[in-house]
């Protein structure tokens, strides 16, 4: 019974990497935006990136 | 045992014949008449010959029952591998080990034309068992073989103890007495176990199975539920036991088809570059507006991933891009940001270096098209000169994927033997040759 559902598990999880690999998916985290204006191309500063206020490791030792 | 064919339609009737106890005068039913050798009273206990017409008194006991009582009664029927038998008899005998004194329960089943068979009931553990019609090969060297092997199949010593008769009631096909005494010796093959029983010069096999107790209270029709059951039986089936080796071998057969996998893909991911430029940001730039917009370039292909690069040269400082990876035709952009610093120095510790210069970031799943990278860099203020280059690779394969799948079948494996690996040790603790123990502590050291 246990081989049983570690087959049909193993069978998923192989099927899941290969479809991870075949659509591109990918594990970095990011923003999607819909209908970014043309005129962007023209003037860059018009658009607000989502990540504009991160905040900015200023570190070292 | 009868060679006699059952009758088709109904289960069998045994032979029944009502008598008097000489003792008490109780009523007592021989329910195997002709094959018990001995009867026990219900009413006084006393152990009369069965085969005798008088029932001649062989032992009187006044041991009671009651806060004991058989958890099948005697006379009840039920189906044993498609056989109808009836209880007909009961025993309860202990062994001594270590001065712990345990106790189980052995029930007599007769049917009339396939005999004899036994249950056998310790702490709700139940075994299904006969007398094993051929004789088992062990080592007669040894005065307490390891292993024993009964019809081809090699069976593991258990343990040996000796056992002693403390109360019987009912029909037995052998003269049963309270205080009997017999070394009993278990050799086990999951779920089954060979018993080996010395009583005085005779020696008697059995082969018993690992039933369940919900199963038996469904075959006879007994109220309530069995008792619940202690621990890890000697010949209990392990839950995963029997089935690790091979799920590791399936285990195996799925590694092997993710590296496949992993080569596969790696063969025929096209990994082309879209482009690489390199960016000069001037000590104390931008003055004014950061972000600027890249030449537009095609990515071709199916839908699937693209891979941002961005490093540089810099030193004690950082730089933060924001990308936008717009689509130019449906207006679609990914939008992420990606931090690159690296410091550096000398310190009481001797040198130190933190921070990397090169980050990758996979954007997913990217259809086809005409695309621009919006690049907004940030730096802090009066930064020294820095360089940065950003590349750009279509359909790079992505190995994390490959490890997280790496992990997701060996995890369950690795849960699946640990449980294996307990429940063993748990049902060899409890037998004659326990398991070293795991952990020792630091007294046992001592």
């Amino acid at each position: 019974m246990i081989r049983m559902i570690y087959l049909v598990y193993g069978i998923l999880v192989l099927a899941a990497v290969g479809a991870a690999e075949f659509r591109g998916w990918s594990l970095d985290s990011m923003s999607t935006v819909n209908n970014v204006p043309k005129s962007v191309r023209d003037n860059p500063g018009s658009y607000r990136s989502v990540y504009s206020s991160y905040h900015h490791y200023t570190g070292g030792k | 045992m009868s060679s006699v064919t059952p009758p088709s339609e109904g289960p069998p009737k045994a032979e029944t014949k009502p008598l008097n106890c000489p003792h008490c005068g109780a009523a007592i039913t021989l329910r195997a008449l002709g094959q018990a050798v001995v009867v026990v009273c219900e009413g006084c206990r006393s152990i009369l010959d069965a085969q005798d017409p008088q029932l001649k008194i062989l032992q009187t006991f006044q041991k009671a029952m009651a806060s004991d009582p058989p958890l099948i009664p005697l006379g009840s029927r039920g189906k044993i591998r498609g056989t109808e038998y009836e209880v007909i008899g009961v025993q309860r005998r202990s062994i001594k080990v270590e001065g712990i004194r345990y106790l189980w329960h052995e029930y007599v089943l007769f049917n009339p034309y396939k005999g004899f068979r036994y249950l056998t009931e310790f702490q709700g553990h139940w075994n299904d068992v006969v007398v094993c019609k051929d004789q088992p090969i062990v080592d007669a060297r040894l005065s307490i073989p390891l292993e024993a092997n009964y019809l081809g199949e090699i069976y593991q010593h258990f343990q040996t103890a000796d056992a002693n008769s403390d109360f019987v009631l009912g029909e037995f096909p052998w003269q049963v007495r309270v205080g009997d005494q017999a070394r009993l010796t278990d050799y086990i093959h999951p779920p089954r176990v060979l018993s080996r029983e010395k009583t005085g010069s005779e020696i008697t096999w059995s082969i018993g199975e690992y039933v369940y107790g919900q199963d038996l209270w469904n075959t006879f029709h007994l109220p309530g539920s069995p008792p619940e059951a202690m621990g890890v039986y000697e010949n209990q089936p392990s839950p995963v036991g029997a089935d690790v080796k091979a799920i590791w071998v399936v285990c195996g057969a799925f590694l092997i088809c993710l590296l496949a996998l992993m080569i596969g893909f790696e063969m025929q991911s096209k990994k082309e570059n879209v482009f690489s430029v390199r960016y000069h940001l001037g000590s104390g730039d931008p003055t004014g507006e950061a972000s600027f917009v890249t030449d537009v370039f095609e990515l071709s292909g199916r839908t699937s991933d693209v891979q941002v690069t961005t490093w540089s040269d810099l030193q004690n400082t950082w730089i933060d891009v924001n990308y936008a990876l717009i689509n130019v035709d449906t207006g679609r952009a990914w939008d992420f940001g990606r931090e690159i610093s690296f410091y550096s120095g000398y310190d009481s510790d001797g040198a130190w270096s933190e921070g990397n210069r090169t980050d990758q970031v996979t954007v997913p799943s990217v259809p086809s098209g005409r695309y621009y990278l919006r690049i907004e860099p940030e730096v802090e203020p009066l930064h020294p000169p820095i360089e940065y280059t950003v590349e750009l690779q279509r359909d790079v394969p992505v190995y994390s994927f490959y490890g997280i799948g790496f992990l997701a079948l060996i995890l369950p494996m690795a849960a699946v033997t640990w449980r294996s690996f307990s429940f063993e040790r748990s049902r060899w603790s409890e037998s004659d040759h326990p398991p070293s123990p795991i952990f020792t502590s630091s007294e046992d050291d001592s």
